[in-house]
């Protein structure tokens, strides 16, 4: 079925993000994982919305970008405060919270 | 095949053949433009040696970067080197494939648009191309290896997605009063309400600064400019990869006059061509030949300012890029509601 | 032969020809072409379908991301994630959402794309000399974890009912354009549209605080 074929990518995209995710330690890499789980996140809804014929979708799939962007921005600034004091970009690295 | 699919095929091809070639002999053209207005601009005299009036000078440009050597810096990366020339030329070539250059005409017995694509959301993909081309910029900077590049290529992307959001504004307003995204419709719009320029004139000035800083044209062309950071972006760029940078400034210029055509001037359309009574076909000819008037106007418009105003600081140019222009902007979209609302338009 | 089958073989050919004579960049690139032109020769007359097309797509993103997580060069990745996104932006034409295909170019490969590039050019970050994935255990456990997931999620498709998303939402004419869309957020889902708003600020003010030098 047409509408399974995008849901299958979506999950294999999903989960190539979230694998991305757990197996990188440079934090840049880590937040463009996270950008690719809400891509998929996104084709899902876009596809179910296609299936059932109704906008909802794409105004949630709207609103997921919206958000996906809000904290690309805050992450990166983030990370441009932890290279100014740590000049490191490796996530191992920031572990003076850990017990 | 598909009689339909085929038509469309052989439909779109000699459109994008014609297009393209126009617009690339347009850009070689500009080269020589700007330097005979230039030269007439400060009492002199423009190239006039090679041909007829200096014609022959875009061939011979042409011919010198060919035969320039290609050097390719140590220790540049080398893929994205060779494909930021590539990533800016290719959204200034396309984007002129959702513009009308002229009503719908009638050959061999077929309704031929003279519009490459005429999607849904035309506005929204002039947009979406020239965020795309803020990339070629930051990959030549990066790619060099060298620090004054990467100024440049890090100012000269902040640049261009400053004045986005500018254009974006003055564009929102256009799609307004025309109630489509398509470019057709935007038009088809001017046809009935007059002009925009004369309704949306702060949206018009608007859209041509952000035209003239997306285009890194003076006076927004700090990025680039000789004084400054030795050549920006492109100074590791020799030969052909250079003239890519260059040919995609004109392409720029092109695509961004013929939008100003477009959006604000109505395009291809001529006020009182129905009284002349001309056949459809040759009115069709008039109202294309007159939006290539209008496109010329505009460059030379881009080419007047160029050699009248001195260059914005860099500061003076992210000041009036978030401080000046996005407040007009703003102000103009409710002055365009308000006339939406009233029904005057 | 399934398309994507297909895809994966020239695949596989390029990179065994690539190992096997790595000094000889020129037969790679001549045994992928040949490959790839008996792939097509294979498929002439799907050419025009919209299946080949779809598969053909759905591979590209799937090696995309792929390359997007594996890449030492996070500029690459970058470049890599900004593919996928095209691709995303193609399935989206595919499925009708004519606007959300044109919104995912302009604001997320244009503009967000944009923000990853210039924090990598902000902050000089080169290519990983070695590729450190994780430590130890971490590596096996997370991919572990990712193929456990996938494994769920097709579960989940494979035994998804027909009739299990009851009650859809408003079915409006002229299905995924701007009017619509419009229609929608303005009217039904305004108070999202203005909290979105909201959030936006918040994120711009909270990113412009964060990256200040000094806070005075």
């Amino acid at each position: 079925m047409r509408v399974d074929f995008f849901l299958v990518m979506a999950a294999l995209l999903f989960s190539i993000g979230c694998v991305g995710v757990l197996i990188r330690r440079n934090v840049i890499v880590m937040l463009m994982s996270i950008e690719l789980m809400l891509n998929a996140v996104n084709l899902t809804f876009i596809a179910f919305s296609h299936e059932l014929r109704s906008m909802t979708g794409h105004v949630f799939s709207l609103f997921v970008i919206t958000v996906a962007a809000c904290e690309a921005a805050v992450g990166l600034a983030i990370v441009l405060a932890l290279f100014r004091r740590r000049q490191t970009t490796d996530v191992d690295d920031v572990s003076l919270l850990r017990w | 095949m598909d009689p339909a699919v085929l038509r469309v095929l052989i439909e779109s091809t000699v459109k994008i053949a014609l297009l393209f070639g126009l617009n690339l002999t347009v850009v070689a053209y500009m080269t020589l433009v700007e330097r005979k207005v230039s030269a007439w601009i400060q009492d002199r005299r423009g190239p006039n040696r090679v041909g007829p009036f200096g014609l022959l000078q875009p061939v011979a440009d042409g011919l010198k970067f060919l035969f320039k050597e290609a050097i390719l810096p140590a220790h540049a990366h080398t893929a994205l080197y060779l494909l930021a020339p590539v990533i800016i030329f290719v959204p200034a070539m396309v984007t002129l494939s959702v513009v009308p250059f002229g009503p719908p005409v009638e050959l061999f017995g077929l309704t031929i648009p003279l519009q490459i694509a005429d999607v849904d959301g035309g506005l929204l993909v002039i947009l979406g191309l020239s965020s795309l081309g803020v990339y070629g910029v930051a990959l030549a900077g990066w790619s060099s290896n060298n620090k004054y590049s990467l100024m440049g290529g890090l100012r000269s992307s902040a640049q261009l997605i400053s004045y986005e959001m500018a254009m974006g504004f003055a564009v929102v307003g256009v799609l307004m009063t025309a109630g489509s995204l398509r470019l057709d419709a935007v038009v088809q719009s001017q046809m009935s309400h007059g002009w925009n320029i004369f309704w949306q004139f702060p949206g018009f000035i608007v859209f041509m600064a952000a035209a003239f800083a997306e285009t890194n044209r003076l006076p927004f062309d700090l990025p680039e400019a000789e004084s400054e950071l030795v050549a920006g972006y492109h100074t590791e760029y020799s030969g052909m990869r250079f003239s890519m940078f260059y040919m995609a400034e004109y392409a720029n210029m092109i695509t961004a006059s013929a939008l100003a055509a477009t959006l604000y001037l109505g395009g291809y359309h001529v006020p009182g061509l129905a009284l002349l009574g001309l056949s459809p076909n040759l009115a069709a000819l008039v109202q294309v030949a007159a939006f290539g008037l209008k496109v010329a106007a505009f460059l030379f418009l881009y080419v007047w300012v160029r050699w009248t105003l001195p260059r914005f600081r860099y500061d003076q140019l992210m000041n009036l890029g978030w401080k000046v222009l996005l407040p007009v902007a703003l102000g103009h979209l409710m002055w365009v509601a308000f006339i939406v609302l009233m029904g005057w338009s | 032969m399934h398309l994507l089958t297909g895809l994966v073989i020239v695949v596989m050919v390029v990179a065994l020809l690539r190992a096997a004579m790595p000094a000889r960049p020129a037969l790679t690139m001549l045994g992928g072409a040949i490959a790839a032109t008996v792939l097509l020769v294979a498929y002439r007359h799907d050419l025009l379908g919209t299946e080949f097309w779809a598969g053909a797509i759905g591979f590209v993103a799937i090696l995309s991301a792929l390359l997007v997580i594996l890449h030492p060069n996070p500029m690459v990745s970058v470049l890599f994630l900004i593919l996928n996104l095209m691709c995303v932006a193609l399935f989206y034409l595919m499925l009708q959402a004519h606007l959300m295909a044109v919104l995912q170019i302009v604001v997320y490969a244009g503009a967000i794309m944009v923000l990853f590039v210039f924090v990598i050019m902000l902050l000089n970050l080169r290519a990983e000399e070695e590729l450190r994935l994780g430590r130890g255990a971490q590596r096996w456990l997370a991919m572990g974890l990712g193929g456990a997931f996938a494994a769920l999620l097709f579960w989940a498709l494979r035994h998804r009912s027909a009739q299990a998303w009851s009650g859809p939402g408003r079915y409006i004419e002229g299905f995924g354009t701007a009017r619509d869309m419009g229609a929608l957020l303005f009217g039904e889902y305004l108070f999202v549209t203005e909290a979105a708003s909201v959030l936006l600020i918040a994120a711009m003010v909270g990113a412009v605080l964060l990256a200040k030098r000094r806070l005075d």
